[in-house]
């Protein structure tokens, strides 16, 4: 689903799509399988995060084409 | 990020986990742009790790996550190693920053909790998550007349303002869209803890859709927003492996 229509935004099939900042943290923070016990990280300061993220997120949008093909030429 | 191994202790993040090694390993680099995805089996299961600097991902974790950069790469990294592996099997992907000390501590996690995984293995089998997004758009704006007084102004500037309360037809319109994505989705789940701010964000969910149903999610998506062309917008994102359906325990996911 990586084209886009006239009707509907369909974004993500393709590796090389670009989903938004704001549409990775919502699908990846806070989000998957919680293993407890004497795990050694907890997330117990995720909410404080969000608070600030809210606000500033929609201006940091722009970063993510850089940091992603960043990421790529890391991993080639 | 600095990568001194023989000053810096590791720790092992963890990715996700799945039934099975698929035919080909992934051949990617982890969360910190450095180590390699590497898998370990462990009581029937494979956990997907890379060793990382516990500095950055155990001390200093919840320090890092409020340096937005920071934030904003690692996470991107995360989502790129596990949309891979997803590419190729079905993964429960494990929470953004989940880490152990050592194999044993990691297997014994595992082991302690594989039942429960087996059984969600079963219900993501063959799925992908999905975000669904409606954003009411801004009418277009009529040009401003001649403004002689102080009420023409405020009536001028009151036509600009965007009406907030939606009508009873738009609610009504919602329920119909909401339940026609139930009727195809496996499982819903809220979602939106970062985006929610969104300008003119009116609706938002994930879903858990069969891949043999994603034809009718997108034919379903292009009817509505063929209906709303003038004033909404809708934006799918996915298939994401399914992060919003494996955070147990929680109540927050509604299952048909």
């Amino acid at each position: 689903m990586s084209a886009s229509t006239n009707a509907v935004v369909f974004a993500g099939d393709d590796p090389g799509d670009e989903m938004t900042l704001l549409d990775i943290l919502d699908h990846v923070l806070n989000q998957g399988v919680i293993l407890r016990g004497n795990v050694v990280i907890s997330l117990a300061g995720v909410d404080l995060v969000f608070l600030g993220l809210d606000v500033i997120l929609t201006s940091v949008e722009t970063a993510l084409k850089h940091m992603s093909s960043a990421t790529l030429r890391a991993a080639k | 990020m600095a990568a001194d191994l023989k000053n810096d202790r590791r720790v092992l993040y963890l990715y996700g986990i799945t039934e099975s090694r698929p035919r080909e390993i992934p051949d990617l680099i982890g969360v910190d742009r450095f180590a390699p995805l590497e898998f370990i089996d462990c009581d029937g299961v494979v956990c997907w790790i890379s060793r990382v600097s516990a500095d950055d991902f155990e001390t200093n974790l919840a320090r890092n996550m409020e340096n937005l950069d920071w934030l904003a790469e690692t996470s991107v990294a995360h989502q790129r190693v596990i949309a891979a592996i997803a590419r190729q099997t079905d993964i429960l992907p494990t929470r953004f920053g989940t880490v152990f000390r050592t194999e044993n501590s990691l297997c014994k996690h595992i082991t302690r909790r594989v039942r429960g995984l087996k059984k969600d293995f079963g219900r993501i089998k063959g799925a992908d998550e999905w975000g669904v997004k409606v954003f009411a758009m801004q009418p277009a704006i009529s040009p401003i007349g001649k403004v002689r007084s102080g009420k023409d102004y405020l009536k001028a500037k009151a036509a600009m303002l965007p009406n907030r309360r939606p009508k009873p037809a738009t609610r009504d319109e919602m329920v119909k869209f909401e339940r026609a994505l139930e009727s195809i989705a496996t499982e819903t789940a809220p979602s939106g803890n970062v985006s929610r701010g969104q300008r003119g964000l009116s609706f938002q969910t994930s879903l858990l859709v069969k891949r043999s149903k994603r034809k009718r999610l997108e034919s379903l998506l292009e009817k509505f927003a063929r209906e709303w062309a003038h004033d909404r917008r809708i934006e799918c994102t996915g298939p994401w492996p399914p992060y919003s359906f494996v955070s147990r325990p929680d109540d927050r996911v509604r299952s048909k």
